[in-house]
């Protein structure tokens, strides 16, 4: 490939202003937090359109160049699947598509381009008496787009009806530079022609007898790139009522979850180790470490919500329903210490957050998740504290009707201490591995777990997803290396 | 044309001697469906209820053995249409060189997970076999519209899955976890969990990375086109009340004791726009088990089990835009407080509810619909019902496409080609508490009248033509190569994408495309 070439192209694209080729700048999307071998992009360039982004997909095949689409520019990025795999490859970075198409009240959904965040959304939801299913307190520059693809779990499980929720239908550039709409945005019509008979853009299934919106989802942007979504809202209680429940042992707290999730009593609802509460709530090491001391390791949050004239009935109608459960487990909650207020934790659970949580300890860390079923949760606990004993943060999240959990580790640790970073790598890796090996179903495989992950799936499964990379992206130009993609 | 002797053999050692017939009464009998004489007149061909003789009927019992028929298929260029409980058209072959691959032999449900909320099942496991069983535990599952004498497996995988319990128990095809898949080559495929090598599991059906479920079904499903299905694990619900289900009597006017706390209501919202407000006010509330809106004679349908009783139903026939709303509760709290609101929202628009003054159904509507069985009321009039349209989006398109489709009905109604609803027949249900809704217009004939036929599908082609001009979305039965086509330029090329996954997935053409897609010409 000629740069020359390239360069002139994208210019007459995206205007000079929107392509850097600047060391320092180049160099901040070669790496991230995670263990991801560094590799700088050839170019970043930010476009500003659909129409942009369709030319230089088909630049990209013909000039075999690759393309690493990225939704949200302010980091930190975590999982390494924005880092380049391989040479030649440009960043295209979409967070100058920053435009809210539309907030649609009467049918809860917005439609949104990838550089819409969470910290631009929530207040405006709020204003209109809406809410969108938030990820457990995402970074305020996170890309609502990007994390609806990539499937991160929401804290609201009873509103995920199924595993791709909040997602809704999709504008994408395939691989090859065509566009396709998925759902019912697809048509017949355009999307002016679709609102004015009607249509809200809230199927995400089809169109007809497919749905590429599913395979477009987890593909860490190796078959499309999208170029706007419309999302799952829920109507803003008026009420919100808090409960937090602590106890040493965690099969009690799960058994009794199960059973709120199952029947729908309420709305937030996770459980946290004592730590990652901590890292919720306060915002400096001693802080963190003394709120952790006080609390005991297993915490049970859960939001009872209504709203309108009856919003206190059925709060109450809940609350009664609630007690008849604990009192079959034999339950106790009235001893239960308020340690933590509710307007604290009603802001980590409905807010964007300004200083990534994770963060807040040790100024690094690595997390492991993945999806199990309620049964073995605990023994995968068990497992990664043997190996983690300190520094160790754990979410218990629900997902898809309670019909599996996403069990997330955060290891804290200082990414300045050179020596303690690289035996964390070593450690990391083969506490991921015995976790896969333990049935762990690690189903978002990003960077260093890839492999591993697809060694231990159905070869049929590597075999079809690589079929249907040559029918979206044949010329393999969308984020190569990624996934199973790895020839 | 029946199989040449070694082939028989061949699929005789495969599934076991006696599970292979090639004989005329056999095959004959596959060849016949309902509504295959309206599907072949749309097709230009012969008004009749039959499709061609498939070569040849096969019943598999296991996952091996269905993959050992389509590697057979494979190696002698045979197409195999699969089928579970068959209902309808889609399970007929579509070409003399088709066998049907009938699944009636995997009838087991292979796990209820009563703690991880799913059950796994074969394809011939019934709606109503799968119910019963998961009521032992207190739970329940989605049915689709077509009634819980159809198979859950087939509805989630390969059909379409609207169900009159959608407000609270969604659509088959997102109810979908753990799959067991025999690709078109023969390869054996698993969703998500259970294609992990070390303790596969079924809990979820997405990934490693992209979700291969989006390959396997949209909207509608792909009807066997690619490939068959031997298990999958289908999302459960709490039963919605109490599970002491307590009936007598004989067939079909059964005396059912309703559950304490179900509460029916029949309210006429009077007009349309109201109706589009009000029912996105009470799917807000999260409060309902069912929530349909249904045409009066829709109304009248779904409370009879004869003519007769149907002619007794004008209180209700009459309604101008009736909703009907079913309340269930596990506990006297949640019931008053789910009456609480209902109270609020009818008194806000001045709703009357007629159950209890001007009509009282009979008990055993309250079992029907816990049981999922209110569509098949659809048969009463005439014998022979299709749905047209088949939108599914916002409350205002279904409205709109109802309203639409009502002159174009009526010609057809004139010329006495079908039965009179006066053009409104129709049903729409909310899904997953209002987040979107489905239409679709239950339209009587008579299957055996030629006049009857032909004006059914004239009716379905201009339906569907109504969809394309007027921007409703994508009908129900956009399936096969003709309507892929007509509809692709329309919506993003689709056929041309679907086209390619047929190929790719399918390089032998092996799974017969006749309500999917083929690999064709250009």
């Amino acid at each position: 490939m000629n740069g020359d070439n390239l360069y002139g192209n994208i210019i007459k694209i995206c205007g000079s202003k929107n392509i850097s080729i600047d060391t320092e700048i180049i160099e901040s999307y070669s790496k991230d937090l995670s263990f991801f071998p560094e590799k700088a992009p050839i170019c970043v360039i930010w476009p500003s359109s659909t129409k942009k982004v369709e030319k230089i997909v088909k630049l990209a095949n013909s000039l075999k160049f690759s393309i690493i689409p990225i939704s949200s520019d302010a980091g930190p990025r975590h999982h390494g699947d924005t880092i380049p795999h391989k040479d030649n490859c440009v960043v295209l970075d979409l967070s100058k598509m920053k435009k809210i198409l539309k907030i649609d009240g009467k049918n809860r959904v917005i439609m949104i381009e990838p550089g819409v965040t969470f910290g631009d959304i929530i207040p405006k939801l709020k204003k209109k008496g809406l809410k969108i299913m938030l990820p457990l307190h995402p970074r305020a520059s996170k890309s609502v787009l990007a994390s609806a693809l990539e499937r991160e779990p929401v804290t609201l499980p009873r509103y995920m009806w199924d595993s791709s929720d909040p997602l809704l239908c999709t504008e994408v550039i395939f691989g090859t530079g065509d566009l396709f709409r998925t759902g019912t945005a697809a048509g017949p019509g355009t999307i002016k022609q679709q609102e004015k008979a009607g249509i809200a853009q809230v199927n995400p299934m089809g169109p007809t007898q497919f749905s590429p919106f599913r395979v477009i989802q987890g593909a860490q942007g190796s078959l499309g790139i999208v170029t706007w979504v419309t999302i799952k809202l829920e109507m803003k209680p008026s009420i919100q009522k808090v409960y937090h429940l602590q106890s040493n042992n965690l099969q009690e707290l799960l058994n009794f979850q199960q059973d709120l999730l199952k029947y729908r009593l309420c709305d937030e609802l996770l459980i946290l180790n004592n730590l990652n509460l901590a890292c919720l709530v306060k915002q400096s090491l001693q802080e963190i470490n003394e709120l952790a001391k006080k609390l005991k390791k297993w915490n049970l949050i859960y939001v009872l919500a209504g709203r309108g004239k009856l919003a206190n009935d059925k709060i109450e109608y809940l609350e009664g329903d609630i007690g008849d459960i604990l009192k079959e487990k034999g339950l106790d909650i009235s001893k239960n210490k308020r340690i933590i207020s509710d307007v604290d934790i009603l802001h980590f659970l409905g807010q964007a957050d300004t200083n990534p949580w994770r963060l807040r300890l040790k100024g690094g860390y690595q997390d492991i998740f993945f999806i199990s079923n309620l049964e073995k949760i605990p023994n995968f606990v068990s497992m990664v504290e043997k190996q983690f004993p300190n520094d160790l943060g754990i979410y218990i999240q629900g997902i898809n009707q309670g019909t599996s959990y996403h069990c997330e580790f955060d290891i804290f640790y200082d990414p300045n201490i050179v020596e303690s970073s690289n035996n964390l790598k070593n450690k990391f890796l083969e506490m991921c591995t015995a976790l896969m090996d333990a049935g762990a179903f690690f189903n978002r495989p990003y960077g260093l777990w890839a492999k591993k992950v697809f060694e231990r799936h159905a070869d049929s499964t590597r075999i079809a997803l690589k079929k249907v990379k040559s029918i979206f992206d044949p010329n393999n130009i969308l984020n190569p290396g990624v996934l199973c993609f790895d020839d | 044309m029946v199989l040449e002797k070694e082939v028989f053999k061949e699929f005789e050692v495969a599934v076991g001697v006696g599970n292979v017939n090639d004989g005329e009464v056999i095959t004959d009998v596959y060849a016949y469906n309902w509504c295959n004489e309206m599907f072949n007149f749309m097709e230009e061909k012969e008004p009749i209820p039959y499709s061609p003789r498939p070569k040849a009927v096969i019943l598999p019992s296991t996952t091996e053995e269905v993959q050992k028929i389509v590697k057979l298929c494979n190696k002698y260029g045979i197409q195999f249409k699969a089928q579970s409980t068959g209902l309808g058209p889609w399970n007929s072959v579509s070409t003399d060189n088709s066998i049907i691959v009938d699944l009636r032999r995997m009838n087991r449900i292979v796990k209820i997970d009563k703690k991880n909320l799913y059950a796994v099942v074969e394809p011939y496991v019934s709606g109503a076999q799968l119910q019963v069983e998961i009521m032992k535990h207190g739970l329940n599952c989605h049915m689709p519209g077509a009634g819980p004498q159809v198979s859950p497996l087939a509805s989630a995988t390969s059909m379409n899955g609207p169900g009159f319990t959608s407000p609270s128990t969604g659509h088959s095809s997102r109810n979908v976890l753990g799959v067991e898949w025999v690709l078109p080559d023969g390869e054996i495929m698993k969703l998500g969990s259970w294609g992990l090598k070390n303790y596969p599991d079924w809990f979820i059906g997405d990934g490693p990375g992209p979700s291969l479920r989006g390959i396997m079904r949209g909207w509608a499903g792909a009807k066997s086109g690619i490939g068959i299905f031997t298990r999958v694990a289908v999302k459960l619900f709490p039963y919605p009340c109490s599970t002491d289900f307590k009936i007598s009597g004989h067939s079909p006017n059964y005396d059912f004791k309703k559950p304490d706390f179900m509460r029916l209501y029949v309210i006429d919202c009077k007009n349309l726009k109201r109706l589009d407000e009000i029912i996105i006010e009470i799917e807000k509330e999260e409060i309902s088990f069912m929530c349909s809106y249904l045409s009066g004679l829709a109304v009248m349908a779904i409370f009879a089990n004869s003519i007769g009783q149907l002619m007794n139903l004008m209180p209700v026939g009459s309604l101008k835009s009736p909703l009907i709303i079913i309340i269930a509760a596990r506990t006297k709290r949640e019931y008053e407080y789910k009456q609480k609101v209902m109270d609020l929202i009818m008194q806000r628009y001045k709703l009357k509810d007629i159950i209890g003054k001007q009509y009282t159904p009979n008990s055993v509507f309250y079992g029907e619909a816990l049981r999922s069985n209110l569509g098949l009321h659809g048969f009463i009039a005439t014998g022979g019902f299709q749905s047209s349209c088949g939108v599914a989006d916002s409350a205002k398109i279904c409205l709109n496409t109802s309203q639409l489709n009502i002159p174009l009905k009526k010609i057809y109604i004139k010329k006495e080609a079908l039965a009179n609803d006066f053009g409104e027949g129709g049903w729409m249900s909310s899904y997953e508490s209002g987040h979107y809704f489905h239409f679709e217009s239950p339209t009587m004939f008579d299957q055996k009248n030629k006049h009857s036929v032909k004006g059914m599908a004239e009716y379905m082609v201009r339906s569907n033509q109504l969809h394309l001009l007027k921007h409703l979305g994508a009908p129900f039965f956009v399936e096969g190569d003709r309507m892929h086509d007509i509809f692709g330029p329309h919506m993003c090329n689709h056929n041309i994408w679907l086209r390619k996954i047929k190929t790719t997935f399918d390089p032998n053409n092996i799974a017969d495309g006749g309500f999917y897609i083929t690999p064709k010409k250009d």
